[in-house]
């Protein structure tokens, strides 16, 4: 019997419905869909959907179900609901914020669960991303312990806490930087960073002139600011997607633009990189990306178990390369890249995704050096599988996930997460071996080093 | 034809290496007798470093390259250096010592000078920039360039050091100045319409095959000058790509018969009546 699924998401999102076209495909049964809304309403559990599922009573020997969490964004009742669930007076804070890197910083003028329920939906505005990741990582510890309730060892596509720390940038670059896998470098410590003027006097101290701040835990291009100095002129320059509006004495609000927009004026970026930096901000160097024409790119590599599959090259006149941003999507292969550069970058992505062992799946961008073609890896997307007209051997994203992931092998059902870890861990340990020249040291086996911690979540 | 493209990237720059020493390593390898086409990148911090350093090292080392026929100073990306914050130098020496020259080009504006802008055997000019200062294109208009056959200025916004007048710019397009001229690019302007109708009659076209005004501001306004100019039938190619024209007017110049690029049409921001030339900083 094959493998049942649990998906934890939106309902009749475009995700939700490709991944059930997926496996209706695959002639497996359609996952049971545990909508957000109703976990963060009470009206839905994971103990409902398990029985749904039918893998409550199942015998012994069945496999349990494979549970998926995919992305909570793009509805407000979920957005708002998160909020409220990172709220101080909320009371699952009584649990702590285990899963949350950096959870011991306080959030800015945090929102009662009151306030944060009364939020009423502006299109595109940015209420509260500290708190909102706040209670969305209480939301992934809930679920991790409500999961090890019902079965002796759960089997998540990616764990909980895997998810939380891909989704909070600082903690990415410190899980990569560990596993020896190349990243762009930190400037500072986030604590070193606190605002504005801190931010101006490390880059000039460090004579690093040209950095990404990136709000710990957007997504997409959101919160992203590609900031730089001239030393020489003292004139700046920030390029992002976030937009201001001040109204006199009230506060601020601040939103997410369709468009680029390119701040010159200091006032302006203080603001902003202010509200990122309050909120929690990663700030690194920005390594100039390769160039494609008069134009530059990064990569979306997907990685499924270990292997490198969908991919695809976003090019763009602007630094942040997203694709909603008019970057042009072009197929890796038409970049006219030496093989090796590819495969390099490819295997980059694998060690990257290896150096989070409970997780099966991630969009991980990487970038190319402008001058040695060297990977760098900017950012680990747990949710980075919605590639659209992207194919693998002929599949879709989902199809190839649901083929390699849920094929309801005996195999999959009676090893432990600890088998897939392996899985995941053996082609990295091959890519490792090539990846010398690539300008990354220090722990080359670190990456593949942890496959027997993977079946035990603690 | 042998290529080399010298840069100096970030690692590079702060570990104290020069675009000198990368220059005088090209100059001693064997393939500098051979080489035709030289493009030096970012030459270290180039917008804390202007181009001097590596002018005076090519003039030094000018009989090393006895093939150059191609130069590109400053071919750096807008990650790697910000365009208006390149910081260029008089870069006229290098005409001097590469009589050879056939296709020069230039990136960046700030601190650029070409005095005396002179060379016998020049056939392509091409200054990429967010804003083209009035004392540079004086000093082209003053210059000699007798076998130009392609001129190609991005004018940009003043905003990036664009402070010449549609006359200043106008005089390059005085009859006889570059008598071999076949392509003309005075593009990405923020007075793209202007030009469009200044040039839509001129004389100049008479000569050319190829009127390049692309990536600047042109609306309905200035096309409709071009649209109708008997001269402008008569060119092999029209490039208009990143323009501001209503898709009344690019179906106008799909049926018009010429060869004419309409690529990239721009969105009219709805809350804000401004159009952007493409390469600003």
């Amino acid at each position: 019997m094959p493998q049942r699924m649990i998906l934890i998401g939106n309902p009749d999102n475009r995700r939700t419905a490709g991944l059930q076209n997926a496996r209706a495909k695959l002639g497996l049964p359609p996952a049971v869909v545990l909508p957000y809304a109703g976990l963060l309403d009470g009206s839905a559990s994971l103990a409902q959907a398990a029985s749904l599922a039918g893998a409550a009573s199942q015998p012994a020997g069945e496999p349990a179900p494979l549970l998926r969490l995919d992305a909570p964004g793009e509805l407000f009742a979920v957005e708002r609901g998160l909020i409220a669930l990172g709220a101080p007076d909320h009371e699952e804070a009584a649990h702590g914020d285990r899963l949350l890197p950096f959870g011991h910083r306080s959030d800015p003028q945090p929102l009662s669960v009151r306030s944060a329920l009364a939020l009423a939906e502006q299109e595109g505005r940015q209420y509260h991303p500290s708190q909102w990741f706040r209670g969305f990582a209480r939301l992934l510890a809930r679920l991790r312990r409500e999961a090890e309730e019902l079965w002796p060892q759960p089997q998540w596509t990616n764990a909980p806490e895997d998810i939380a720390g891909m989704f909070d940038k600082r903690q990415t670059h410190r899980v990569l930087s560990a596993a020896g896998v190349p990243v762009p470098r930190l400037l500072a410590p986030p604590e070193e960073i606190a605002g504005y003027e801190a931010l101006r006097d490390s880059m000039l101290s460090r004579r690093v002139h040209r950095v990404f701040v990136k709000l710990a835990s957007g997504s997409g291009a959101c919160g992203v600011v590609a900031y730089r100095i001239n030393p020489r002129t003292g004139a700046e320059q920030a390029v992002t997607t976030v937009g201001v509006e001040n109204y006199g004495a009230r506060a601020p609000v601040f939103y997410n633009a369709m468009k680029l927009r390119r701040y010159t004026d200091q006032s302006a970026i203080r603001q902003v990189l202010n509200w990122l930096l309050r909120h929690g901000a990663h700030v690194e160097q920005w390594i100039a990306k390769a160039a494609y024409g008069d134009r530059t790119f990064d990569i979306r590599q997907l990685v499924v178990a270990g292997e490198a599959c969908h991919s695809i090259a976003r090019v763009s006149r602007t630094p942040i390369t997203n694709l909603h941003l008019r970057s042009e999507r072009v197929s890796v292969d038409d970049l006219g890249l030496a093989p090796g550069i590819r495969a390099e970058a490819a295997a980059c992505a694998v060690k990257a995704l290896a150096a989070f062992p409970r997780s099966l799946a991630a969009g991980v961008d990487v970038l190319l050096d402008s001058a040695s073609h060297a990977p760098y890896i900017l950012d680990m997307n747990p949710f980075g599988d919605l590639l659209y007209r992207v194919v693998h051997k002929g599949m879709d994203p989902y199809e190839w996930q649901m083929s390699r992931l849920a094929s309801g092998s005996a195999e999959t059902a009676e090893e432990s997460a600890g088998s897939a870890a392996s899985v995941a861990a053996d082609p990295t340990g091959s890519a490792a071996s090539g990846f010398s020249g690539a300008g990354n040291s220090g722990k080359p086996g670190g990456a593949a080093g942890s496959p027997d911690e993977g079946g035990t979540l603690r | 034809m042998s290529e080399v493209k010298l840069t100096i990237d970030y690692d590079q720059y702060e570990n104290g290496k020069k675009m000198k020493d990368l220059l005088e390593e090209l100059a001693n390898s064997p393939q500098s007798g051979e080489l035709t086409s030289l493009i030096i990148g970012d030459w270290g911090g180039a917008y804390e470093n202007d181009s001097e350093e590596t002018v005076e090292t090519l003039v030094a080392l000018k009989d090393r390259f006895p093939k150059l026929t191609s130069l590109f100073i400053g071919d750096m990306s807008f990650e790697e250096c910000e365009v208006s914050w390149i910081m260029q130098t008089n870069l006229a020496p290098l005409l001097e010592a590469y009589p050879a020259l056939r296709s020069f080009t230039i990136k960046g504006s700030t601190g650029l000078d070409l005095n005396p802008a002179r060379h016998e055997n020049l056939e392509e000019l091409t200054i990429i920039c967010g804003g083209l200062g009035k004392d540079v294109i004086h000093q082209i208009y003053e210059g000699s360039f007798p076998r130009l056959k392609k001129l190609e200025l991005y004018l940009g916004v003043d905003e990036y050091g664009f402070d010449a007048s549609l006359e200043d710019v106008l005089k390059l397009t005085e009859p006889g100045k570059f008598p071999e001229l076949t392509y003309l690019g005075l593009k990405n302007s923020e007075i793209q319409d202007e030009l469009a109708i200044a040039l839509a009659e001129a004389p100049i076209l008479d000569g050319l095959h190829t009127l390049d005004m692309s990536d600047g501001t042109l609306s309905d306004t200035g096309a409709e000058a071009l649209l109708n100019s008997e001269k402008v039938k008569k060119l092999q190619y029209l490039d208009l790509s990143h323009h501001y024209m209503s898709d009344e007017m690019v179906n106008r110049w799909k049926s018009s018969g010429l060869n004419v690029n309409t690529d990239d049409q721009q969105d009219m921001d709805e809350d804000d009546d401004y159009r952007y030339p493409s390469l600003t900083e």
